[in-house]
């Protein structure tokens, strides 16, 4: 069976669901229901161990009722014919429904099925040929410097399926999600360091191809890392790579602007709307259609078909990202970003593919205009405060530049931290190249789902510790 | 379905070993903004985890048999193409080639404290009534009110079997608890955001912790930025089990793992020290304790069945033992402990309020935006979510700027609390003191 259908057992438990929404709404006003599977396979070279696997699978049913007030949810794994209308009568039962708020609506009526176009497609691989893929890395890899203590080769290839219904909707998708990460591990004797190329999206193996050079550029600065300093602490001019950019727009500013955070009184950027934030020669923007990004789909999981959204347009923030309940909440349009980690979570406002749009400076020229600064590489990890605006992102490594040139001298790990809006809009220059990375983003410290983020190179000030 | 599974594992061709866990779960959910649901849900779930394990010629000559295995997870709907599942993990069980290991055999579990009676027979009382605790205990809060909260309560039961005759079943519960308040102060607004996970509702005394929260939101409101230096640093309480354990990605915990250690990834040996510079605070001792009443990571057994252990990882700042699984205890011949349990750390020489003695300034972090020392490294930065500055007798909160530092640098010269708290995983002083941090501040 090839994985563009549906499996059978989706197929089959698909064919119910409206019937499950006419079921639901003879009470409530109004009422969805998703399907949501995920699997896929999961291969491990280092020095020492090998490992094929499944990655762990998750499917299940949701079943969703309006009440007037607010929506309530059962959902279960079992997708019996029998045990799904069971599901659905128990919850049922048990809804109190009022009228008096605003009737959902439910949409245009929509029936498609979509899948990830990709060139090379994965599945036609047998899991051997991907073992070979990740033993042969690993080899080229291992060879490249007697310091390397070890090397570990990552592909991961996860096929998410969704069938949504609701009373006007069938919408089904597959979305293939691939990602390869080589791992150096090196040591002095005394110290052990790392670093990381990573490839990912949604398509075939086009997309995760590791070249010898980036191999070769990766033992270069895993081995450099070895010598790297602390950053002295303080402001500093800083020229961003597309990972660092995108994590500055996708924690810095991406979860102030999820409008169940508005909701909730806990987003300042709710003061912003229509307001400067940025330097005009930022925009801003969460598109879940931009094709091959980790963070695409065809719909969102209560039926949204995915489109762009201009989070900030030359420096003006326009608008949000929306889930079904916060955008009937606070009476604006919808956007297709409303998701859930799996069938066993909430749906919230989520981002997908978040980024800076590109702008017009060559690279080269953007480091050959900083004085003394930093050009930070790599980033490993950052977090949202979308009340208080505090930036926090980390960066694996930095390189100094003096006098427009990089001088080789490494600083690791730097942290990132200052007031969002200063930090947008000290942006003085913006890249005329283009980059995503894939990861997955969590809401807090759960409910975690897959997103990229990137943008071009971006010249900013930040204060750096 | 765990038999089913089971009987299938045994009919299986090329199934040398396995392991099978039967895990079902139950989860009421519960939603509020303000005082007012957002929602409820109910969540049933029932998976078998299972690994097969194929033994297999070397394709080198000079190598033994060699091992491979393969992870898959039968869901109910697997149920009537189970030989088809098994036979997949068994194809790719024999793609790879790993040194031979075993399986634990079967063992006397101890019996723990790991579920809430009150969680598994009233789930939704249980959930409604802490939201209902909250909302009184910020009655008498003045400019704070309850922007959202969740509650989870959940229930799992799982029964364990292996091919060497293991058989265990432990009955557990899980409480999340999430919550944001918001303080206002002239036309500014900020807010605290704390989440706990417990295994029962009486370890959160939700009145207490909302006063907490509250008063942490009132100083975030007028909070400054602390200043740019070196300076002694005192973390406390959720920051610093956060710093130290990490949710299980701490580099203590991996760097003790004999899994790292065979992998040449931890530079760990035992009987030596653990800190590259002479110590010179409070001696660092550290247990793994998968025996703690009511703890998070406790269990009668672990993943591949390894009865609960409390094990000394590191005593006086030395290497003791590395924890490890079968495999990987086999690999190092050493013997297994099971997986990591919740961190335990001995308490210090110091009641918690001499640790933030001094002239200053000094220091003390409350809340960190996120901390997650580098897991191979220990090297960290963590923006101040909240903190204090205590300078000349004087104290101010503070937020924004980070600490910086090395995890086992600064633990070296670390002074710990005599006082001990418990927070689901970690259970150890209350406070430390650090005598040296880089602070990036205005």
């Amino acid at each position: 069976m090839s994985w563009q259908n549906l499996s059978p057992e989706l197929t089959s438990a698909g064919e119910t669901l409206r019937e499950l929404v006419s079921e639901m709404e003879r009470k409530a006003p109004y009422a969805a229901a998703l399907l949501a599977r995920n699997g896929g396979l999961q291969v491990v070279v280092n020095d020492r161990e090998q490992r094929v696997t499944e990655t762990q699978p998750s499917q299940g049913l949701v079943l969703t009722v309006w009440n007037g007030a607010y929506f309530e949810e059962a959902a279960s794994g079992d997708l019996s014919r029998e045990d799904m209308f069971k599901l659905a009568r128990h919850l049922v039962e048990t809804v109190d429904v009022s009228t008096s708020r605003q009737a959902i609506d439910p949409g245009p009526a929509t029936h498609a099925h979509f899948v990830t176009p990709c060139v090379t497609d994965s599945t036609t691989f047998t899991p051997k040929d991907k073992l070979d893929l990740c033993m042969e890395l690993h080899t080229k890899a291992r060879r490249l410097d007697p310091r390397i203590v070890n090397v570990q080769v990552r592909y991961s290839e996860t096929l998410e399926s969704k069938v949504f219904a609701n009373r006007t909707k069938q919408l089904s998708q597959n979305v293939l999600r691939l990602r390869l990460n080589v791992a150096m591990f090196v040591s002095d004797g005394q110290q052990l360091q790392y670093d990381w190329v990573s490839k990912d999206g949604t398509g075939g193996l086009e997309l995760i191809r590791v070249s010898d050079e980036e191999l070769l550029k990766l033992r270069d600065s895993t081995v450099a890392l070895l010598s790297a300093e602390k950053v002295p602490p303080g402001m500093y001019e800083v020229i961003c790579a597309p990972d660092v950019s995108g994590v500055i727009a996708h924690e810095a500013f991406g979860h102030g602007v999820e409008l169940d955070m508005f909701l909730k009184d806990r987003a300042r950027a709710e003061q912003y709307l229509g307001k400067p934030i940025a330097s005009p020669l930022v925009d801003i923007l969460d598109d879940p259609s931009y094709s091959g990004g980790h963070g695409f789909y065809f719909f969102d999981d209560e039926g949204q078909l995915s489109s762009p959204t201009y989070i900030i347009r030359r420096g003006v923030f326009e608008r949000g990202l929306a889930d079904l309940f916060s955008a009937h909440s606070l009476r604006v349009p919808r956007s297709a970003n409303g998701r859930r980690e799996s069938f066993e979570r909430k749906v919230y406002a989520r981002m997908s593919n978040t980024f800076f749009a590109r702008g017009d400076t060559a690279v080269q020229r953007m480091i050959e205009s900083v004085e003394r600064g930093v050009y930070l590489k790599h980033t490993s990890s950052g977090m949202e405060d979308p009340k208080g605006w505090g930036m926090q992102v980390t960066s694996h490594y930095g390189e100094e530049i003096v006098n427009g040139k990089l001088t080789g001298r490494l600083f690791a790990p730097v942290g990132i931290t200052g007031y969002v809006p200063d930090i947008l809009q000290s942006v003085s220059a913006v890249g005329d190249d283009f980059a995503l990375s894939g990861g997955t983003c969590g809401k807090g410290h759960k409910e975690w789902v897959p997103v990229s983020s990137g943008g071009p190179h971006l010249k900013l000030k930040a204060r750096l510790g | 379905m765990l038999e089913q599974t089971v009987d299938a594992l045994r009919k299986q061709d090329g199934v040398d070993d396995w392991l099978a866990r039967h895990i079902q779960k139950t989860s009421t959910q519960y939603y509020v903004i303000g005082p007012s649901p957002e929602s409820r849900r109910t969540v049933t779930s029932d998976q078998v985890a299972v690994v097969v394990m194929n033994d297999h010629p070397s394709a080198k000559k000079d190598e033994g048999p060699m091992r491979g295995e393969a992870e898959v997870t039968i869901l109910p709907s697997d149920l009537h193409h189970l030989p088809e599942k098994l036979s997949r993990a068994v194809f790719m069980a024999r793609l790879t080639n790993n040194p031979a290991y075993g399986l634990p055999g079967p063992s006397e579990y101890p019996t723990l404290d790991l579920a809430d009676s009150a969680m598994q027979g009233q789930p939704r009382e249980v959930a409604e009534r802490l939201i209902q605790q909250l909302t009184e205990a910020l009655a008498t809060e003045k400019d704070v009110r309850l922007s959202s909260a969740e509650v989870f309560v959940e229930e799992s039961r799982i029964d364990i079997q292996n091919s060497r005759g293991v058989s265990g079943r432990q009955m557990q519960t899980e409480l999340l608890f999430d919550f944001v308040l918001l303080a206002s102060h002239k036309k500014e607004e900020m807010e605290s955001h704390i989440a706990f996970t417990r295994r029962r509702a009486a370890d959160l005394d939700v009145s207490a912790l909302a006063h907490c929260q509250a008063q942490y939101a009132r100083d975030a409101v007028v909070a400054g930025t602390p200043k740019t230096g070196t300076f002694p640093v005192v973390v406390s309480d959720e920051a610093l089990a956060e710093l130290l354990m990490s949710s299980g990605h701490s580099p203590l915990v991996l760097r003790s793992a004999a899994q790292l250690k065979y992998q040449r990834m931890s530079t760990w040996e035992i009987e030596e020290s653990i800190f590259s510079k002479e110590p010179s605070g409070d001696p660092f001792t550290l247990y793994s304790n998968a025996l703690l009443p009511f703890g998070t990571r406790s269990g009668s057994f672990d993943k591949e069945g390894l009865p609960a252990q409390r094990v000394p990882i590191v005593e006086n700042g030395v290497l003791s033992h590395f924890w490890a699984t079968q495999r990987y205890a086999e690999y190092l011949e050493i013997s297994p402990t099971g997986s990591f349990g919740n961190m335990e750390i001995a308490a210090g020489s110091l009641p918690f309020e001499s640790l933030l003695d001094g002239e200053g300034p000094l220091y003390h972090v409350v809340a960190f935006s996120a901390m997650s020392p580098d897991p191979l490294t220990g090297d960290f930065v963590g923006e101040i979510r909240l903190g204090y500055e205590m300078w000349k007798g004087r104290t101010r909160p503070v937020r924004g700027g980070s600490i910086s530092g090395n995890l086992f640098d600064v633990l070296a010269a670390a002074q710990f609390s005599q006082e001990t708290v418990f927070l689901g995983d970690y259970k150890g002083p209350r406070g430390m003191r650090f005598a040296r941090i880089t602070v990036a501040g205005a």
